[in-house]
């Protein structure tokens, strides 16, 4: 694919949300680009995370919340009530804050999304969980004790397990919220990489408080405050010379 | 004397008195079992489990082998009817109705059903399950003893649940797991140690239970397994036993006394110590 | 092959519905229990209505007039004896565990007192009937009726008219050791939570341990205190096996402390198998007030607690 031929993976169109009577995020409009890293930044509170927990319709998990607008995601309205959500979700994965390995076994826990498409078949389930742990960079550390609780694993390989865990369904889309934010430096750093290599086959968006870790990985940089999308654009725009006033201000450290 | 001093006196005296406090309590509990022990040591013979009741006049050893079975019935008959109550009611509560004025509403009832006085349950379920039949039986006994353990396994179990950090549900939502395979495949399965011991906790309690069976399943004194008639059980022979004249029957009582509260009392510390030591 | 999207919401709907029935279930069995003990009662309820079915103290077999006064007060006294003694030494026996004890005995001390929990009821009414009161009777019965007993006009509350030291008294302290752990887990549970720093905040002043305990913790914790003292009464008032072997069962006028006399769930014991008829209803009218009693008492708990905090 051509660096210039912008493909559009996800179309958002004046989507709002609300908690009870709360406006979380306000009439947000933004295309998120296919197999590129998306990044979402803004001061705590601004609705970022909210917005990310928007694409895997995650708030349904709650009573009283509400969305309006839409979201178009492989021709159709995600946020529509009659949805497939199991579908939804196998096809944009979510990587969460801290790491939440299942209480099972290592190879369980990646198996789990794939059982759950009805892949019951051993040699293939292996191959497959090799394959996405491999790419997770976890094989090394866990080939000999795949049967193994998950639990045991140090944070920065449970993070890794979570990842490969969500990568096994083959998703279309990756959610992450604050991935690293739990992880020691070199924990953080594997994951970076991982996700780099990852781009250009799976689309990404990102929620970080690290304005570092949004330069150093993202393609796309989306600012958010108040619940607003304040401006969005490739990210080394963003940061060298956003249109916004505001932007800036946060950028440079001014306020957040 | 000055003020410092009697300051210092009188947190002396409270805190020794705090101390005093304490001490009586473990006392008690060893003054208790140091009875129970020696008044029941003598009746301990392999007969208690092996015999039946015989009559007290023969000057024969009994044994207590048909209230042994009995209790054993009763108590694993209730534990079927009430746990799975218990423990789905539990999922309502933590799983579907988190938050929820409703979900609230009956948490807290059945909260002040754990403390609801047995023996009132016994005259209710003797209104419904002995009176219309026309005479004590096992299933009315059973059925006091789920009655009991219902709130317990159902409040103890939304508390285990209710441990289980939200992010791992919605990690596993994530993957687009259906909710009821959340619940059974993940929260279920981390909450086990915590669920499996609060509901052998109640299971023990309902074990050592008499006023909701005198109502109803009453006793008998062969052995027997029908529950459509009365079912001898541990706690309401000691009953009888203990406050009847034959002293062959009064030291059996002991001896089933001292049975029941050792196996109580071990029970509740093994289940305490797996509880203390569980992640969640 | 992947589960048909119809499949799955029939299991997501069995498994949500079982759960909710389920839960339900603990409003059928509290609805199930009012009415049943109102159905069963109506006759009574109807022949001596409830002023008079409370404060009369008359149960005669062959007239069939029967009043709960007697039951109720003393279900009331024993429960009330007990919480009087178990509230004291509950917030003691936990202020010994969380503040003075050594670390190596904390887990042993604060078990043994809630072991005494996981007693069954009918051994402590053995334990009562065979050790505890014989134990009453040669001393504290004995110390009362050359002292307490002799003091004018309030003697009389202290005479000993009944042999082998149950009664009244005797089953108050045996319930209330029945209670004690449950105030003591309570309040010490509540001691834990005291925040650390508010603690040396207050040593900082220069305030000795158990000032600091009484102007700090103890406040802090008080709201999780009284609702547990509370919830402890409600269960006295409902213990049933212990008291049916030591109150006596003595349906007479109570003149001393030391006397035998009868409490609702002692009758219920002694009566309930073999009455018909009038006395039955009765009997069933005297479970239902003392279900009310005690379901009013866990409510006033759970509304303390739930409106302090």
């Amino acid at each position: 694919m051509s660096e210039n031929i912008v493909e559009k993976e996800i179309e958002v169109k004046n989507l709002s949300f609300y908690y009870g009577e709360k406006e979380a995020v306000k009439n947000v409009t933004l295309n998120i680009e296919k197999n590129k890293i998306t990044a979402l930044i803004g001061p705590s509170g601004c609705g970022k995370t909210t917005l990310l927990r928007c694409f895997n319709r995650m708030h349904d998990l709650y009573k009283g919340n509400k969305y309006t607008g839409e979201i178009i995601f492989k021709n159709m309205n995600i946020l529509d009530k009659n949805i497939d959500m199991t579908k939804l979700r196998t096809d944009i994965g979510m990587v969460f804050q801290k790491p939440t390995p299942f209480p099972m076994s290592i190879f369980d826990n990646v198996a789990y999304g794939l059982r759950l498409k009805g892949i019951k078949n051993k040699t293939e389930l292996h191959n497959r969980i090799e394959h996405v742990l491999k790419k997770s960079a976890l094989w090394d550390e866990v080939a000999d004790r795949l049967s193994a609780s998950a639990m045991g694993l140090s944070g920065g390989q449970q993070q890794r397990l979570c990842l490969a865990r969500t990568l096994a369904p083959e998703p279309d889309v990756v959610l992450f919220d604050e991935p690293t934010s739990a992880l020691d430096p070199i924990s953080t750093k594997k994951i970076e990489e991982l996700m780099h290599e990852l781009r250009g086959s799976i689309t990404m968006l990102i929620v970080t408080h690290n304005m570092q870790q949004a330069a150093r990985i993202s393609d796309r940089t989306a600012f958010m405050y108040m619940g607003e999308l304040v401006e969005e654009d490739a990210t080394d725009i963003m940061f060298t010379n956003p249109k916004k006033q505001m932007t800036e201000e946060y950028i440079t450290g001014k306020f957040g | 004397m000055d003020l410092r001093m009697v300051r210092k006196i009188k947190g002396y005296i409270m805190l020794f008195l705090s101390t005093i406090a304490a001490l009586i309590g473990v006392a008690l509990l060893f003054a208790i079992l140091y009875k129970v022990i020696m008044a029941g040591i003598d009746g301990l013979s392999l007969n208690l489990f092996i015999k039946d009741e015989a009559p007290a006049f023969l000057q024969e050893a009994g044994g207590l082998r048909h209230a042994f079975a009995g209790q054993l019935l009763l108590t694993a008959v209730a534990s079927l009817i009430g746990i799975p109550i218990g423990i789905l009611g539990g999922i309502y509560l933590s799983e579907y109705a988190h938050n929820s004025k409703i979900g609230r509403f009956l948490s807290s009832l059945a909260d002040v059903s754990i403390s609801i006085p047995t023996i009132i349950i016994g005259t209710f379920i003797y209104s419904i399950l002995v009176r219309p039949v026309g005479h004590f039986n096992g299933w009315a006994g059973s059925v006091a003893l789920a009655v009991i353990l219902v709130p317990i396994v159902m409040r103890t179990t939304e508390e285990s649940l209710k441990l289980i950090p939200w992010q791992l549900r919605e990690a596993a939502l994530a993957l687009g797991t259906p909710f009821y395979k959340v619940i059974k495949d993940i929260v279920i399965k981390s909450a086990l140690t915590g669920i499996f011991t609060g509901v052998s906790l109640a299971v023990a309690r309902i074990a050592g239970e008499t006023a909701p069976l005198l109502f109803t399943s009453f006793s008998k004194n062969t052995l027997s397994f029908d529950m459509n008639e009365p079912v001898a059980s541990l706690t309401v022979s000691i009953f009888t036993y203990a406050s009847s004249a034959f002293e062959s029957w009064v030291s059996l009582a002991w001896a089933a006394a001292l049975v029941i509260t050792v196996f109580l009392l071990i029970t509740n510390i093994i289940l305490k110590q797996i509880m203390k030591r569980r992640s969640y | 092959m992947k589960e048909s999207f119809k499949t799955l919401k029939v299991k997501e709907n069995i498994l949500k519905y079982s759960a909710i029935i389920s839960a339900f279930f603990i409003l059928v069995i509290i609805a199930g229990i009012i009415l049943s003990l109102l159905i069963q009662s109506k006759d009574a309820i109807s022949k001596f209505g409830f002023i008079d079915f409370i404060f009369s103290t008359s149960w005669d077999y062959g007239e069939e007039i029967f009043g709960a006064g007697r039951a109720l007060l003393g279900s009331i006294l024993t429960a009330l004896i007990a919480i009087l003694i178990a509230a004291p030494m509950g917030v003691g026996m936990a202020v010994f565990i969380v503040e003075i004890c050594p670390k190596f005995l904390k887990g042993f001390i604060s078990s043994s007192i809630e072991l005494l929990a996981a007693i069954p009821s009918i051994i402590y009414g053995m334990w009562g009937l065979f050790i505890f009161a014989p134990f009453i009777e040669n001393t504290l019965q004995k110390w009362a009726s050359t002292t307490l007993a002799e003091l004018p006009i309030i003697g009389s509350f202290f005479q000993i008219n009944y042999a082998g030291g149950i009664g009244l008294l005797t089953s108050g302290i045996v319930l209330s050791i029945m209670i004690v752990p449950f105030i003591a887990s309570i309040a010490r549970e509540a001691l834990m939570r005291v925040p650390k720093e508010l603690k040396e905040s207050c040593y900082g002043l220069g305030t000795e341990k158990w000032e600091a305990i009484r102007d700090v913790s103890l406040p802090y914790a008080k709201t999780a205190i009284w609702g547990g003292i509370i919830i402890a009464l409600g269960r006295a008032l409902g213990e049933t096996m212990a008291i049916a072997y030591i109150i006596g069962n003595m349906n007479l006028p109570l003149t001393s402390i030391f006397d035998s006399y009868v409490t609702v769930t002692s009758v219920l014991v002694n009566e309930f198998n073999e009455a018909d008829g009038m006395q039955l209803s009765s009997l069933y009218y005297m479970a239902l007030l003392l279900f009310i009693l005690n379901f009013l008492t866990l409510i006033a708990a759970k509304l303390y607690v739930a409106r302090r905090s």
